[in-house]
Formats: structure tokens, sequence, C-alpha cells
């Protein structure tokens, strides 16, 4: 570089080449294995079994994303993940959000206490409750069924959305509520007309959360749907490994597939997804 | 004119207490379906001798399925196993996360490609990120042994060993975590005034030096919430090592969350897999308490 600078630590430290280099670092470090299922899905099987390994595709080809589809029903693990999650996500906002008003605004006794309670919830192993789970859902004659994934799904995301939303709530003025019960509304009706929607991006952000978190699951949907027209995504994708085979472009098409939808949620409310995880939400 | 709410809405119009109680119902319900009672069941169930594959009704055996775990190799394994990856994998996370935090941190003009490096590995599922890096560890065609060998160094068969596999399961479950606790770290990192720096510049401290009592010291609330939720995360490890090795080879990555679904789900022992939850259980619930311990003196 031309321009002269006063050299010293500090102007190195915060130089435009180290935000580079840091710049490509965290790039790298977050896209690479994405990006890799991407090249991985548009190569032939040919081209994968070369030695050394290419990097991008020579001759990209989209048969694998053909063939994922045709080999299993893909399609249906995408719209059966899609609704569990998107169904679990609608319970989520609603049930804590009403208990979230509960905890922001009536001045409750207890107040303390539930919100430990629900800190203690936030941090319970799914899994211990594998066995009992699937007694409950077996008595009700709910295997096999989304309702068996999404009244966990529900519960999982519960405390999390119901502390960020708490939050969210605690931040808007009382008097904005007040005005609204004067003009002839009930306290419910002021927290659906008013308050929810001066909440509506913390609502929003809460949901994106109840939604990732149901995406994800996989133990559960696993454990209790052994009916292959109702497996999600997660599940799903096991079965393109053959007894022998691992048909690594197919299956990286299909990964590809079960990614993109979040990705574009993600790349979409960046700022606010942040801004929610690191406010309330801090399960990972 | 003043408009008159409609008869249902004034059937709602309770007072704070009876509001209250109708408003957190929906939760407590669910909470009790989903979690309570099955605490309860849990515990109870662990008493009796209930396999599925037997035919044989329930019976009580008192503690006896403690008594089999004790004697049970495969459970010291499994928990051994799931203990040495919470060791390895929660500090590690940590110091990466750092790292990435403290690069991402830098005066970039454009955001939105950092938040992006660090949102997407915490979206990615956990299932396919083990997916994802069984592949990369591919010994043939794995990414990772391609790269040693252009460092000159010979690719090796990642799953046939159980300490390269265990390794491999670390660095994926770092890899998976250490964003989320670099987008916890980086919003500590964000509160902390400048003015400090400056007047420790001022003062002559180094950056290494500044680092060490004005960054970590600050960060060390956010730092300790994450690492605790971490912990308790990492006790729970099922998606990465069942989709990466299955758990091989033997039984030489499997965790306990894996040795539970099995028992559970694959031989339908319900009494056996009971005890083993329970003794999860009590180690999770012991990091909880040291938690809530520490948000309340925080408060």
């Amino acid at each position: 570089m031309s321009q002269v600078t006063a050299s010293g630590p500090q102007s190195v430290l915060s130089g435009k080449p180290l935000r580079l280099i840091a710049a490509a670092i965290l790039l790298v470090n977050g896209m690479f294995p994405a990006l890799w299922i991407l090249f991985t899905s548009l190569k032939t099987e040919a081209e994968l079994t070369v030695k050394p390994i290419t990097w991008l595709p020579h001759a990209p080809t989209i048969a694998n994303y053909l063939q994922a589809f045709s080999d299993q029903p893909l399609h249906i693990f995408l719209f059966n993940s899609f609704m569990v999650a998107l169904l679990s996500t609608c319970m989520t906002l609603l049930v804590s959000v009403l208990a979230a008003y509960a905890l922001a605004r009536l001045n409750l006794k207890y107040r303390g206490l539930i919100l430990s309670a629900i800190i203690a919830v936030s941090t319970f192993p799914l899994v211990t409750l594998l066995v009992p789970l699937f007694e409950i859902m077996r008595a009700l004659n709910l295997l096999n069924t989304w309702i068996a994934l999404i009244l966990p799904y529900t519960v999982l995301s519960l405390p999390v959305c119901t502390l960020m939303l708490v939050s969210f709530f605690e931040g808007i003025p009382r008097d904005l509520e007040n005005a609204a019960m004067i003009d002839g509304c009930t306290r419910l009706g002021a927290l659906f007309k008013v308050v929810v929607p001066l909440c509506a991006p913390g609502v929003f952000t809460a949901g994106i959360l109840a939604f990732v978190n149901a995406w994800d699951e996989f133990l559960l949907a696993l454990s209790f749907n052994s009916n292959p027209a109702l497996r999600t995504l997660p599940v799903g994708i096991q079965l393109y490994q053959g007894e022998f085979a691992f048909p690594w472009p197919v299956i990286s098409a299909a990964l590809v597939v079960g990614i993109v939808p979040v990705a574009i949620l993600i790349v979409i409310f960046q700022e606010r997804v942040v801004s929610g995880l690191t406010a309330g939400g801090i399960k990972g | 004119m003043e408009k008159q709410p409609p008869a249902w809405s004034r059937l709602l119009d309770l007072s704070d207490k009876a509001l209250a109680v109708l408003l957190l119902a929906p939760a407590g319900l669910l909470l009790s379906l989903i979690i309570v009672y099955p605490v309860l069941r849990l515990i109870y169930t662990s008493f009796f001798s209930l396999s599925l594959t037997s035919g044989l009704p329930a019976e009580f055996v008192g503690l006896e399925n403690y008594q089999l775990m004790i004697e049970d190799p495969v459970f010291w394994e499994t928990t051994w196993n799931t203990v040495l990856i919470t060791l390895i994998t929660v500090p590690g996370a940590l110091v990466v996360g750092m790292g990435l935090a403290l690069l991402a941190n830098l005066p970039f003009r454009r955001q939105w490609p950092v938040r992006l490096s660090l949102l997407i590995p915490w979206a990615l599922p956990l299932s396919f990120a083990g997916l994802i890096f069984a592949w990369f560890f591919h010994s043939e065609y794995g990414v990772v042994n391609d790269v040693l060998s252009r460092f000159g160094i010979e690719g090796v068969i990642w799953f046939n060993s159980p300490n390269l596999a265990f390794a491999a399961i670390c660095l994926t479950i770092i890899w998976k975590t250490s964003s989320f606790m670099a987008l916890i770290i980086l919003a500590g990192l964000q509160t902390i005034p400048r003015s400090l720096y400056e007047a420790a510049d001022v003062d002559g401290a180094g950056r290494i030096r500044q680092f060490f009592e004005i960054t970590l010291p600050l960060l060390k609330p956010a730092i300790v919430v994450a690492l605790i939720f971490r912990t308790i995360t990492a006790l729970q490890t099922f998606d990465i090592p069942f989709m990466m090795t299955g758990g091989g080879p033997g039984t030489s990555t499997a965790t306990l969350a894996m040795y539970i679904h099995q028992n559970t789900v694959s031989f339908l022992d319900l009494g056996y897999g009971s005890a083993l939850a329970v003794v999860m259980f009590a180690l999770s619930m012991c990091v909880t308490v040291i938690y809530l311990r520490i948000i309340r003196t925080k408060e």
C-alpha cells in the first residue's frame, strides 16, 4: 500500500488485510461444509471416485437431485418436516404468548419461581423422556402420527420462546394497553390487538427459533415414527444408505434440499435471528 | 359514541388472578404431559422389569435394573464416552467460539456475511452435520484426507480406529457448536465500552494484556451461561455420533443417549432404558442446579 500510516500493533491489528483474512476464516469455517455438500451433489458418481479428488464439479449435473426424489419419497419427508415444524411453531407461539403475557404483566406472586421452573425445563434432556413419552404415545395411540412429534417439539421451544417474549412484552409501555382497555378492549383483546402486533418482530424471531428446533430434531422423530409415510427429513435421509453402498452424491443432493429452506429463512431474517438468539435463546 | 365490547369479550374480563391461571394453563398442561408426568413415570418404570419383547407382564424388581447397570460394561463405556465428549467439546467450542467472536468483532463494513457465517452452522441440523462430516472424513474420497495428503501426510481410515473415530466426532461437534458460542460471546463483546480500551491504550497496556484484564472479565457472565448450556446439551449427544459412526467401531463411540435409545427402541427393554435415563437425568439436573444458582446470584 502506498499510503503511509503510523506503524505499531494497533494499526496492524485493525488494518484492512487483517479484516480480509478474518472474513475469509469466518466464511470458510461457516460455509465450507455446506458448500462442499453442494459441490458433491453436482458431481457424477464417476467424478466422485477419481483420485486425487476434485474440488469443483467439472461437469455439474442435476441427476443426483432427480435420483434423490425418485429413490426415496424426499418430497414426503420435506412435507412432513415442514408441517410438523410449522404446526409446532404455531402451538409454541400461541402458548408462549399467553404465558409470557401473564408473567410480564400480571404481577404474579410466584413469578420468580415460575421463571426458574421454565429455565430448568429448558435444560431438560429430551432423550431421558424417550421411554415415558414412548409409553404415553403408545397408550394414546399417537405413535406414527404428527401429533407424537408436535407435542414434544412445542414443549422443546416453549421455555426459550416464553423467556424471549417476556422480555419483549416488558419493553412495551403499559399505557398503550390501558388506552386500548379504556376504549373497550378486554385484557386479552388488548394483548392480541396491541401488544402482539407491537412485538411482531420479537414474536416472529421466537417463531423462527421454534421452527429451526423442530426442523432439526432427530431422536424423537427416529423413535416415534416407523411409518415411512410420516418420516421427517433427518430420519428419511438415513434411508438412502444401502446395506453396503453409500451413494454420497444422492445423499448430498437430499441434504442440500433439506438445508435450503432453513438457509433461506436465515438469509432473510439473519439480523433478527442473531438478536433473538443472544437476547433470550440460549440453546444450541 | 362509546363502542360496547361484544358479549364474549366481557366474559373474559376476569380478575388478574383468574386471568393468570387461564393464561398459564396451556403451558402448564403441556409441561405436565410432556415433562412432569413422564419424569415421574420414568422413575417409577425404572423399578420394574418391563421388556416388550419378552411378552412378560411388568414386574416390580426394586433396584435390580440399577444393579444390572453397575455391572454393565457398556453402560460404563457409553457414560465415559459422554463425559469425555463433554470434557473435550465444551472447552473446545469455547476456545474456537472465542476466536471466531474476536474475528467477527473487527470493524467490518458489511455485517451480514459475518452473521451468516455464524448462523449457518447453528441452523444446520446436528444429524446433517454428522452426515456431512462423515463424508469429510471418508478415507478415500474425503476432503480431510485430501488436504492432509497435500501437506504430505498420509490419510488415515478415520472410522476404523476407536480413537480416530472419537477425534472426528469431537471435531465435528466443536465445529457445529462453536458458532453459537461465538454469537453469544460476540453479543457480550459488543457491550464492552470502547473507552475502556482507549484508557488502557493510554496506560500503555498491550493487546494481550487488554484481553486478559478487560475483555475476559467483562465477558465472564456470557461465557458462564453459554458454557453451562453447552454442557447440558453435550451430555445429550446423540445425532452426530449416531450419523457418523453409529457408535462404532464396536461401542467405542456410543454415548449414553445412544444406549438409552438402543435399549428403548431397538430392544424395547423399557425398564432398563428407564434406569439409564434416570442416571442421565440426575447428571443433567446437577448441572442445571448449578446454573440456576449462578443466574440467581447474578440478578
